[in-house]
């Protein structure tokens, strides 16, 4: 219950904050102009970052360590919904009042193409070469200047066992007839359409056209028009997960693993057919001056010792390398992580993820537009 | 003639002064608002609207007592139609505009303008179904807002008593909080797991209302009968208000009269009672229509994917698809529609005297 009033309280905050603390601050320096940044010397940061995706030392332990006069905030609920509120400014070559935000990989593709990412001050981040292999050198980012990965989960699905009354374990089993009105789906468009294609035998990180996806769409849009599907939902599935309005979902790795302490009726599995690997990466934003502040936040929280801290926290896959000793140094609960194969998958539950590839302009507004018609928007 | 004299027989002319500087400075305003004119451009229009105010005043300091008070009612209405002007009548302009534009790319922020009817079409026909739904559902809540509103603000009226106020006030109060936490609380009511189904459960009733197509697959959540209740309940206030102030209005002694010519209580209700209710039910109605046709947030949060509302595709199109000209379109559409239902409703039902 308690976990419940703290998402209504999340979302409320969020509209809020969103309209308020990201917008209007946002607004009034754009039009008050220079606010006294002292070149790459700025001493303060202020990095916007999703809900839920730290723990709570972090952020006191950091300012007291470097000095920086540090803000962080929760206010980054949705990649699309963020990037429409950023895009006036950004659009009209003004800044906007984070410097660092942690998009997730396509949308910081997205910043980096559209030119509203800085080059790090990969100088000064000695940390940076504990970043795992598998993330360096995105086909937007070959050189690793413009992205330093926050956190890495897998897209699977959920259940509750008392809903379904058996185990699940195949993509399959959401277009399972006896679940109908009882599945739930993410609005992330990537996580998504990417379980139903890999369910169709498709290697999503080979797909560049829509034409390529088109049989996994269709899919999904006689299983919404069977009644199938009961809501696309974002972060609140979990909610429904738990009260059993879902049968199963596609879900999250992290989430469900920190439901599934409350609740052990809810199970997350990566389908025999594949899971999607995804990560949230921090981009540095274009306009910010804060470059030396930027530089000892990424450099701080890629020392594994900070990383273990927040991965034992959040539950997700850190990108750092060297977590998993640290967490068994923590000992108790934390050393416990450190044996759980969705924080630190085997090599065989590795080869069974796949992540997207880049989608051109053109083919993404058709996914976008074929998404949003499933939906019902 | 030489200046002061012309300036004389403009002054002695003050309703066309007063009416020419109004729609000047509504002008200027839209002008600012709508960005026609940007830059020193800008400052100049600035310049001329306090020049414009400036020679109103001087005309109404020389003009002497009749001259300033065939100028008052412009006066009066100058700050609300500066307000509409810059508030209402420059966004309409620039969505206008914007509707009619097409995008270079998916993220270009500047589209241009050029005649694109074809926003329009898309906005009629791709989003047909969703329009349809709006309106059916909102007409649907609009009706149960009369249905529930009306007893409950006659009970209030006329046999609320000393209690008249509290009792209004537990209509209101439920409503300090939040919209969106009233919607998601209902999402917990409706669960599947929750109180009412599994009341409707233990009574047998789930089959009579899958028949009815309320419940839907023994669930109450996420169907269409969950966005209406939800639109209904979120609005009755809006209903309940209006109803109370003209019933409230009434002369109870009207009822004793048409009694002691010996109507009957029915024929006192319908001939007296309903007839000077009419104008808070009027009221009501657009209350709720018009707000409950644009909402998205019943359906975000108590619908599925076949209950999206206009207001879900608008902020898809907006917020997701970055579609700015065919969201602009949609929402025109939208006002257009109300605006005609509700000149149609006025033809009809309309009454001079609003509550």
């Amino acid at each position: 219950m308690a976990g419940k009033l703290n998402r209504r309280q999340f979302l409320i905050r969020s509209g809020v904050a969103g309209a308020s603390a990201l917008s209007l601050p946002a607004l009034l320096a754009a039009c008050g102009g220079d606010d006294g940044g002292s070149g790459g010397g700025g001493n303060s940061l202020f990095f916007e970052n999703w809900p839920e995706y730290i723990d709570e030392e972090t952020v006191a332990l950091f300012a007291a360590a470097s000095g920086v006069d540090f803000k962080y905030t929760d206010a980054y609920n949705d990649n699309n919904e963020y990037f429409a509120k950023v895009q006036p400014l950004l659009a009209k070559g003004k800044k906007i009042e984070p410097d660092i935000i942690a998009p997730t990989f396509w949308m910081a593709g997205r910043f980096v193409q559209l030119g509203w990412a800085q080059k790090l001050p990969v100088d000064k981040i000695p940390n940076m070469a504990n970043l795992r292999d598998d993330l360096k050198g995105q086909p937007w980012d070959k050189a690793q200047e413009y992205n330093l990965p926050w956190q890495t989960g897998i897209a699977g699905i959920a259940y509750n066992m008392k809903a379904t009354g058996r185990e699940l374990k195949s993509v399959e089993d959401l277009f399972d007839p006896a679940f109908k009105g009882k599945i739930g789906m993410l609005t992330e468009m990537r996580d998504t359409m990417g379980l139903v294609l890999l369910g169709l035998g498709k290697n999503i990180s080979q797909i560049t056209t829509f034409d390529e996806a088109a049989a996994g769409f269709e899919k999904m849009e006689k299983a919404k028009n069977d009644g199938q599907i009961r809501a696309f939902t974002g972060n609140d599935y979990l909610d429904d997960l738990s009260a059993g309005n879902f049968a199963a979902c596609v879900a999250w790795s992290g989430d469900v693993l920190q439901l599934a302490k409350d609740n052990p009726d809810v199970k997350f599995f990566i389908p025999e057919e594949g899971g999607t690997s995804w990560f949230d990466t921090m981009i540095w934003v274009k306009g910010s001056e804060n470059g030396d502040a930027v530089a000892k936040w990424m450099d701080y929280v890629y020392d594994p010792v900070n990383a273990a801290r927040i991965t034992a926290s959040v539950q997700y896959m850190s990108p750092v390398k060297g977590v998993q000793d640290e967490l068994v140094k923590l000992g108790g609960e934390a050393a416990a992580l450190a044996e759980d194969t969705l924080l630190f998958p085997d090599d065989a539950t590795l080869a069974r993820l796949q992540s997207w590839g880049a989608l051109a302009e053109e083919e993404e507004a058709k996914f976008d537009e074929a998404f949003a018609a499933i939906t019902g928007a | 003639m030489n200046p002061t004299t012309r300036l004389a027989t403009v002054a002695s002319q003050p309703e066309r002064v007063g009416l020419g500087v109004m729609l000047a400075l509504a002008l200027g305003a839209v002008a600012l608002g709508a960005k026609w004119v940007s830059g020193p451009g800008a400052a100049v229009v600035a310049a001329l609207m306090l020049a414009a105010v400036i020679g109103l005043i001087w005309v109404a300091f020389v003009g002497g007592l009749e001259t300033r008070r065939a100028l008052a009612p412009y006066g009066l209405l100058k700050p609300g139609v500066l307000w509409l002007s810059l508030f209402f009548l420059a966004p309409l302009w620039s969505m206008v505009v914007m509707s009619l534009s097409s995008k270079q790319s998916r993220f270009d922020f500047f589209p241009s303008f050029s005649w694109e009817w074809d926003n329009y079409r898309t906005a009629l026909t791709d989003f047909r179904p969703q329009f349809l739904r709006s309106f059916g559902y909102a007409a649907i809540a609009t009706l149960l807002t009369i249905l529930i509103g009306f007893p409950l603000a006659y009970v209030i009226a006329f046999r609320g008593g000393k209690y008249r106020n509290i009792l209004l006030g537990l209509v209101v109060v439920p409503f300090f909080t939040s919209y969106l936490i009233r919607t998601l609380a209902w999402g917990n009511i409706l669960a599947d797991e929750g109180p009412v189904v599994s009341i409707f459960d233990n009574l047998g009733l789930t089959g009579v209302l899958e028949s009815l197509n309320i419940m839907d697959n023994g669930k109450l959540l996420n169907t269409p009968a969950a966005v209406i209740g939800g639109l209904t309940y979120n609005f009755l206030p809006f209903m309940v208000l209006p109803i109370y102030v003209s019933l409230e209005k009434i002369d109870p002694r009207l009822v004793d009269a048409a009694m002691d010519l010996y109507s009957s209580a029915s024929a006192a209700f319908r001939k007296i009672v309903v007839p000077l209710a009419l104008p808070g039910i009027f009221a009501g109605s657009l209350l709720v229509f018009i707000p409950a046709a644009g909402d998205f947030v019943n359906a975000q949060f108590l619908g599925n994917p076949q209950t999206t509302m206009i207001g879900n595709s608008i902020q898809d199109q907006f917020l997701r698809q970055l579609n700015y000209p065919v969201a602009s379109a949609m929402s025109f559409v939208l006002m257009f529609i109300i605006t005609v239902a509700v000149l149609v409703y006025t033809k009809f039902m309309g009454t001079e005297d609003l509550a």
